[in-house]
């Protein structure tokens, strides 16, 4: 139980930032700003999902954002009216064009979706380890992507669904981000986190300790693949429209680069790279659209966030190849560091009476 | 007939192409272990040197274009290996892959910024695309170039890796790195030259490739790396045998679906062709020529 309450702890700490800068921009900023605060969010939630997965697991996993699209094309389609989806797809099969369903109801069933195609598919690759466990997600966001951009009567192929209720709030998205920190925190510290873990760094003394790690991989894999699912859906009702171009590399390299930034065996270290790059993006995006700084108009720089992006990513990789965080979470460390100091205070008097 | 003779050459073609670029990628791989993500801005840099020597010299003459190509991606091929991934060698797989990740924004970025978006013109000779009959078929230049040149570029790979000193290290670190290093071989000089033949057959690979479009663009490597990443594990990751045959058997699968899907579906080539990937994994998780690893042999 304390163990359990400590990870609650720990969640509630890592969450205090994201909660605290949301709340800000809420209160203070304008239109604009909410709308970079709400992507912040799903990005946090989808580089979440990411973690559970890979951060656990340690294989790396380049096929999490075909769960966004699953969930994300399924919440569209099912919430929709009626009357739009006679116009742009009225012969989509099992009767879809038929009827509609309310955002929550839709995104639970998108999610549950998403889960069981993920099921579905885990069963295949978390028996692969290593590079060819990472080709074959690789190989499900190109087969996944090819069917949503081809399959017109359903998605409408490369042209964009819309009508959408956009029913996603800077609240909805923070409440659930937090509830994705906390899930994501949970799970790490649980007994199948903490074996999953221990079967990352070595297979062979996890399995002969007893480990499932086929089961486990699996169990993280469907975990994470709902959490994508619920940043899909968010994603489509914040939106309004979705297409097949969002669910592609772009959004899986970001996401990705966001997270081993951060540190991707930790959760705070997922919050802090989505932090991160998201404030260094816009910082470079003011450089980009010809700002005037002390009066000199600057020439405009198309590109120049991009430029950066690549430059953090190579420099903290050659700098703490572990991520900003490190291992460990962030209350971990500094629990650790408490420790250290105390048992330092103890031990000195000691000494000093031995002197 | 003629039409089976032509598709045989078209995937021969497009399957040589995926060689040259998975070899550089498996070469890599099997001395340092490093997913060079960076490759396709490599064949980028390819592209825009010729371009830019285009633009100065104003040399129309395109095979005068081609060696520089190749000499620019050998020269950024080992430069990037100097700045950008010494540093993070010893590092586990991720941070190496994201690095590489990280190198292709910057590239990418750099020419988006410097040059633009859209793309620009390269001079190709015209005798390209000439086409010539054989009598069973009438083939284009371009794909008995890329066939034989591809076919060159191997023999040379197998000379330098059984005939020379370096080539014997290199696969030797293939093997185990940490023996090299203990026999008194100096590693950078290994890793500087796996770079450098990789660079080498990703400008080939990049001459072929510009030859077929006639532009350069900052995106214009991506695909063909990504391509040959899944054929290179295909074959079997870091195994350079393995590299060939996952090569020509991606481009043969692209052909067959070519021919054999209904134009209805054509749409669909890509998942059919990842779809028979992903079961040949599954079904050889070491790849088709790589040799089945127990656990507790090194690592990748």
């Amino acid at each position: 139980m304390t163990a359990m309450l400590r990870s609650f702890k720990g969640a509630a700490l890592t969450a205090l930032l994201p909660v605290a800068i949301a709340l800000l921009v809420i209160a203070l900023g304008d239109g604009a700003q909410v709308r970079i605060l709400s992507v912040f969010l799903i990005n946090l939630i989808l580089v979440i999902g990411l973690q559970i997965f890979m951060g656990n697991s340690n294989i790396v996993n380049l096929g999490h954002i075909t769960f966004m699209g699953i969930a994300g094309y399924a919440a569209a389609i099912l919430t929709i009216p009626v009357n739009i989806k006679q116009t742009i797809i009225p012969h989509a099969p099992f009767g879809l064009a038929t009827f509609q369903l309310g955002p929550i109801e839709a995104g639970i069933a998108a999610i549950v979706l998403a889960m069981l195609v993920a099921l579905l598919v885990g069963v295949v690759i978390t028996r692969e380890s290593g590079i060819s466990a990472t080709i074959l997600t690789l190989a499900l966001l190109v087969i996944i992507h090819t069917v949503l951009a081809n399959w017109v009567d359903l998605t409408r192929g490369m042209r964009a669904l819309y009508g959408v209720p956009m029913k996603a709030n800077a609240w909805v998205l923070l409440a659930a981000a937090v509830l994705a920190i906390f899930v994501g925190r949970w799970f790490r510290d649980s007994p199948a986190g903490v074996q999953l873990r221990a079967s990352g760094e070595s297979r062979i003394a996890a399995e002969s300790s007893g480990v499932d790690v086929r089961r486990l991989r699996l169990v993280a894999w469907v975990l994470g693949s709902g959490v994508v699912g619920l940043g899909g859906v968010l994603y489509v009702y914040l939106l309004g429209s979705v297409s097949p171009k969002s669910f592609y590399f772009d959004t899986t390299l970001l996401t990705l680069a966001m997270l081993i930034l951060g540190g991707m065996h930790s959760i705070s270290g997922a919050v802090v790279g989505v932090i991160v790059v998201t404030a260094g993006f816009e910082v470079m995006r003011y450089f980009e659209t010809s700002p005037v700084i002390f009066g000199v108009k600057l020439p405009e720089f198309l590109g120049l966030t991009g430029f950066f992006l690549g430059l953090i990513i190579v420099l903290s990789m050659a700098i703490r190849p572990k991520g900003l965080v490190g291992t460990d979470e962030i209350d971990e460390t500094w629990e650790r560091r408490r420790q250290a100091k105390s048992a330092q205070a103890s031990a000195s008097p000691a000494e000093h009476s031995r002197a | 007939m003629e039409y089976l003779v032509q598709q045989v050459l078209n995937a021969l073609s497009i399957g040589g192409n995926y060689a040259l670029l998975a070899l550089g990628l498996a070469i890599v791989f099997s001395v340092i272990g490093l997913v060079n993500f960076a490759y396709g801005e490599v064949i980028a840099v390819a592209g825009y040197v010729m371009f830019a020597v285009f633009m100065v010299s104003g040399i129309e003459y395109a095979v005068l274009l081609m060696p520089v190509g190749v000499l620019a991606a050998i020269g950024i091929s080992v430069a990037l290996e100097r700045v950008a991934f010494r540093p993070v060698r010893y590092a586990p797989a991720a941070t190496g892959l994201l690095t590489a990740f990280g190198v292709s924004i910057v590239i990418r970025n750099f020419f988006v910024t410097l040059v633009a978006t859209r793309s620009k013109a390269v001079p190709t000779p015209q005798w390209l695309g000439y086409q010539i009959d054989i009598g069973i078929a009438r083939i284009q230049v371009i794909q008995i170039l890329e066939t034989s040149v591809t076919a060159l570029a191997l023999l040379l790979l197998v000379f330098i890796l059984r005939r020379t000193n370096i080539g014997l290290a290199m696969r030797a670190a293939a093997r185990d790195f940490d023996m090299v290093r203990m026999v008194g071989i100096n590693a950078n000089k290994v890793i500087a030259a796996a770079f450098a033949v990789s660079g080498f057959l990703a400008g080939l690979a990049a001459i072929f490739i510009i030859a077929r479009r006639g532009v350069v663009d900052p995106f214009m490597g991506f695909t063909p790396v990504l391509k040959a990443f899944v054929a290179a594990v295909l074959g079997g990751f870091g195994s350079l045998p393995g590299a060939v045959v996952g090569g020509f058997l991606l481009g043969a699968l692209e052909v067959f679906f070519q021919i054999v899907l209904p134009s209805s579906i054509a749409g669909y080539r890509d998942a059919f062709v990842f779809v028979l990937v992903s079961v040949i994994l599954v079904w050889r998780p070491q790849g088709l020529v790589g040799t089945k690893r127990q656990f507790g042999d090194k690592d990748e």
